[in-house]
């Protein structure tokens, strides 16, 4: 795409450039190189001056980036990836503690935990946020802000189809709270684990959904015991009050709920995606996916160029590169992620056909801001009602 | 050595090492630690102080968790220190057979992640209360109650068949250095059997004894693992599992202030032990030791085999096969699919493990292993080197005394700080050049670095214990005949305390393999590390391939114990006549 074809956009992009400059250059003494338009930037020059610079470094929140590693540099010889591979958590405090120390050795991070992210990096401007012209158009507002995401994962309540082979054993969250599934709904301890305290930071923010399907389930409307703020925070109240049974991590969840030969089976929360290992692993695990109000969330996975990138244009283009090219399966850079269960932000990069669509799925997307702004409370609430 | 004249002479080159050791421990541990304190100080801590300690959340964030973790810590340090002992005693002392493989053994449990033992308990008495499949004892009709199932029984009973081996180790290289001589004169003066025991040997391994203690309680409250799998079921919570999920949530700052609380209840534990022993000598190396004395142990020789050999099979031998099965199962910790080399040495195969190939084909295996051998080489020595010097001080520094409590106190509490803050505290530190020197940051020494300042506890304590049994009056003799200190450190204080000191440092070099959350921040691509492939194996959930790994690391370190063994065993032992 030309750049002369949108002189406005390049020119607003420009001013925008100027003001991020004008304020780097006002907390720090440091001459400033130039400041580049990327945005107003030709794809060729791109890869070209990526080329220049030769190497990108990537802080990843999971090892499939090592499959990155490989076909990105197939795709463009002469760029060396350096991939490290940490969880969300580490990769944070990591990047930064580099900020403060000024050290900087990742260009791109490709991290979770998008709250945390929005509190820790985004506030100080260890991450700045680069949005590729060629994609846009096909990637929805939500998913631009506050940094670009390339897909989306899932914590939601997954059922034994082995076991209840008519469907979920349950068609309502509130459900979960009756004496019959009392010791038999199992999560994450969502104080051990910043995505389940995601999914109870969203059934607290969707309070409203929640009050509708108590009065669903029970006919009548909710009553919330002392201290407790909203119908999203009653639910989990009452479901650790059912003796709700708290794991460490989700593969525990996962073989717990869906190992076959159980006559009965628990259900809980976990990733919808785990699933394409029910052959693998002699599981039975399905999704309840018309539980009301929602059978849980859907959050992004972020990609974001940190502040003193070294190689800014190589990151960008390696940022580029992981949205995916046109094709309907976005092609070598986004096949590490396309798998069942998980779900492209891109509007033209169709989802695979083994698991629900994310409209069926009907699970909550999180909002990042939102989520941030709320969670710490939440789980501070979650540890008066252990 | 009050009267001595030569007292100054004595004195002066240790103030000048006790002013080197706190230089090396202030920049180590110290700021570390400093940095920690400061970030719950700062403004954006938000009162962190007060959520922690006066607030609605302080009973389930701090109080309880504090009760269960001293339980834990209390609880495995002394039945580590009581099996350890008791193994030592076997191993070196009694007269049953089989003694060299029992000893082998004995060291295994710490060389295997703690998870491994974890999952072996759990292959036994999970009962049905998290579903899935169950445990031996479930699936053939017995009920398992849930305290035996998870929580605190499970927990300390794990942790200490995970962490004995340190009481092993130490006290082990204590007996050793009991002379016979000592045993039979006074058996020579009609002492009994038990006299000699209570009153010539336990006083002689006691240091040894309140350093396995004190290393076990150490580990035994900051081990995360352990309790989170088998304490979260039943809604058991630890400091240590509040302080990493604090972190992990998000809110690194609290989980700061909870791992201040675990270092001053350690501070405490360390007092308390310290002065349990103090003004008392157990100075029993008095020259040059004469082979190890052997009790008739008689009827009981059967009976205390027994024992030791069920002792290390539930701990090491079990594990180990838990461990080594696991990594041939078609299926994750079940049966049902059969077994398999394939996470060894499959080629890449889309129907198993979303086509990930067998660990050997792994090209960075090799690599890996190569520079965590290095790695976990220069770290052991070089912990070794900072905590016999430090033990050394402490034991003959006389006054001012609080700067032999600093040094104390500053060699245990690393492991009470989160491998992530003890990470971040180095980029901190090391992150920028300082004046000429260039930034560490990115390359391997700063992993040696961090890999001493995180196990120091293993070196000192060791060396401590060591230097506990050493006479004094060697050194004086030695000062008349006109030996320099440096002159006497090196050819009578180390080689009487090197078995001590081998014994640390292969507890340090075994940590350091097997341990990824001391330098989780600060490896790079560059320094691929064994323990990082566990980690990219097991957050995908390739189990069999991330266990396999765990094995392989094991292997090494249960190699690196055997081989300091012989290197002890050969060495002379005593000072050269």
């Amino acid at each position: 795409m030309p750049v002369s074809a949108h002189p406005r956009a390049s020119a607003a992009c420009s001013v925008l450039a100027l003001t991020f400059a004008l304020a780097a250059c006002s907390t720090s003494t440091e001459p400033e190189a130039p400041q580049i338009d990327w945005a107003s930037m030709s794809q060729d020059e791109l890869v070209t001056m990526a080329r220049a610079e030769g190497s990108v470094s990537v802080y990843a929140f999971t090892s499939r980036i090592a499959s990155i590693e490989e076909s990105f540099e197939a795709a463009y010889p002469g760029i060396d990836v350096m991939a490290t591979d940490i969880s969300s958590t580490e990769l944070i405090t990591r990047l930064a503690s580099e900020h403060r120390a000024g050290s900087a050795t990742a260009d791109v991070a490709y991290v979770s935990d998008a709250p945390v992210v929005v509190t820790e990096l985004l506030a100080d401007g260890v991450l700045e946020s680069y949005v590729p012209k060629r994609v846009s158009e096909s990637l929805p507002e939500e998913f631009q802000q506050p940094l670009v995401a390339n897909r989306l994962s899932t914590k939601v309540l997954m059922y034994n189809e082995e076991a209840n082979p008519d469907g979920p054993p349950v068609d309502n969250l509130w459900a979960l709270t009756d004496p019959e599934w009392s010791g038999r709904v199992m999560m994450v301890d969502p104080n051990v684990r910043g995505d389940y305290l995601d999914l109870v930071t969203e059934m607290s923010l969707r309070a409203d959904d929640m009050a509708q399907a108590y009065q669903d389930h029970f006919g009548r409307e909710v009553e919330l015991d002392d201290g407790v703020e909203d119908a999203g925070l009653q639910f989990i109240t009452d479901l650790y009050d059912n003796d709700a049974i708290l794991v460490d991590d989700t593969d525990t969840v996962n073989s717990s709920v869906g190992a076959r030969g159980q006559a009965n089976p628990p259900v809980g929360f976990t990733t919808y995606s785990d699933r394409r290992d029910n052959e693998d692993e002699g599981w039975a695990l399905q999704v309840a996916a018309d539980v009301a109000p929602s059978p849980g969330i859907v959050f992004p996975a972020m990609l974001g160029i940190t502040a003193e990138a070294k190689n800014p244009a190589a990151a960008r283009l390696l940022v580029d590169y992981m949205m995916g090219d046109n094709s309907e399966t976005g092609g070598p850079g986004f096949e590490p992620f396309y798998v069942a269960g998980d779900y492209p932000t891109r509007d033209d990069v169709v989802a695979p056909t083994d698991a629900l669509s994310l409209g069926d799925l009907g699970a909550w997307r999180i909002d990042p801001e939102a989520s941030a702004e709320r969670r710490a409370q939440v789980a501070d609430y979650l540890l008066t009602i252990q | 050595m009050k009267a001595l004249p030569r007292t100054k002479t004595v004195r002066r080159p240790i103030h000048a090492l006790a002013a080197a050791v706190i230089v090396v421990l202030v920049i180590l541990v110290a700021a570390p630690l400093a940095g920690l304190v400061t970030r719950t100080l700062d403004a954006d801590a938000d009162g962190v102080w007060s959520q922690v300690f006066a607030s609605p959340l302080s009973e389930n964030l701090l109080w309880r968790p504090l009760g269960n973790s001293l339980l834990v810590g209390l609880g495995v340090g002394a039945l580590a220190t009581v099996f350890g002992a008791f193994l030592a005693w076997v191993v070196v002392m009694s007269d049953i057979p089989g003694k060299r493989v029992i000893g082998v053994l004995a060291t295994v449990p710490f060389a295997l992640p703690s998870f491994a033992i974890a999952l072996a308990w759990e292959s036994v008495f999970r009962n049905e209360r998290i579903g899935g499949t169950p445990g031996l004892l479930s699936s053939v009709g017995i009920s398992v109650p849930d305290d035996l199932s998870w929580g605190l029984v499970p927990t300390v009973l794990v942790l200490t068949a995970h962490y004995y081996s340190l009481s092993f180790v130490i006290v082990s290289a204590a007996l050793l250095g009991i002379g016979g001589d000592l045993v039979a004169a006074a058996e020579l003066t009609g002492a009994s059997r038990l006299r000699v025991a209570t009153r010539i040997v336990l006083p002689a391994v006691s240091p040894a004894i309140l350093s396995g203690f004190l290393l076990a309680f150490a580990e035994g409250v900051s081990n995360f693992a352990v309790p989170a799998l088998l304490g979260l079921p039943v809604r058991f919570q630890t400091l240590s599992t509040r302080l990493y999920g604090a972190i992990s949530t998000g809110d690194a700052v609290r989980g700061y202030a909870l791992s201040i609380v675990l270092v001053v209840v350690a501070g405490m534990v360390l007092w308390a032990g310290n002065r349990a022993t103090k003004r008392r000598s157990y100075a029993t190396i008095t020259g040059k030791a004469s082979g190890i004395r052997t009790v008739r142990t008689g009827a009981w020789r059967w009976p205390l085999f027994a024992m030791a050999a069920l002792l290390v099979t539930l701990t090491a031998i079990v594990p180990g096969l838990v461990l080594a099965v696991s990594t041939l199962l078609r299926r994750t910790n079940s049966f049902d699919g059969g077994f398999t080399l394939h996470y060894w040495l499959g080629e890449s195969d889309s129907a198993i493990a979303q086509g990930m190939r067998g660990v050997l084909r792994d090209p960075i295996a090799l690599d890996a292993t190569k520079s965590t051998i290095l790695l976990g080489l220069l770290v052991a020595v070089g912990a070794a080197l900072i905590g016999l010097l430090g033990a050394y001080v402490v034991r003959h520094l006389i006054r001012p005394r609080i700067l032999g409590s600093t040094i104390g106190f500053l060699s245990y509490v690393p492991f009470l700080i989160p491998g992530v803050a003890f990470g971040a505290a180095f980029i901190a530190l090391f992150g920028a050049p300082i004046g000429p020197l260039p930034s560490l940051y990115g390359t391997f020494a700063i992993l040696v670095v961090a890999g001493v300042a995180a196990s120091l506890p293993f070196a000192f304590q060791t060396s401590k214990a060591a230097l506990g049994q050493v006479s004094n009056e060697l050194e004086e003799a030695a000062v008349l005949t006109g030996a320099g200190g440096p002159r006497r450190f090196a050819r009578i204080t180390t080689p009487l305390v090197s078995r001590g000191v081998v014994g640390g440092s292969v507890l340090v070099f075994v940590t350091m393999v097997r341990d990824l959350s001391l330098v989780v921040l600060l490896v790079t691509p560059a320094t691929p590390l064994l323990a990082t492939m566990t980690y990219r194996y097991a957050s995908e959930g390739f189990t069999q391939h991330a266990n396999a790994i765990t094995l392989v690391i094991a292997v090494i370190s249960v190699a690196a114990t055997i081989l300091a063994r012989r290197l002890t065993r050969a060495q002379p032992t005593g000072i050269p006549s």
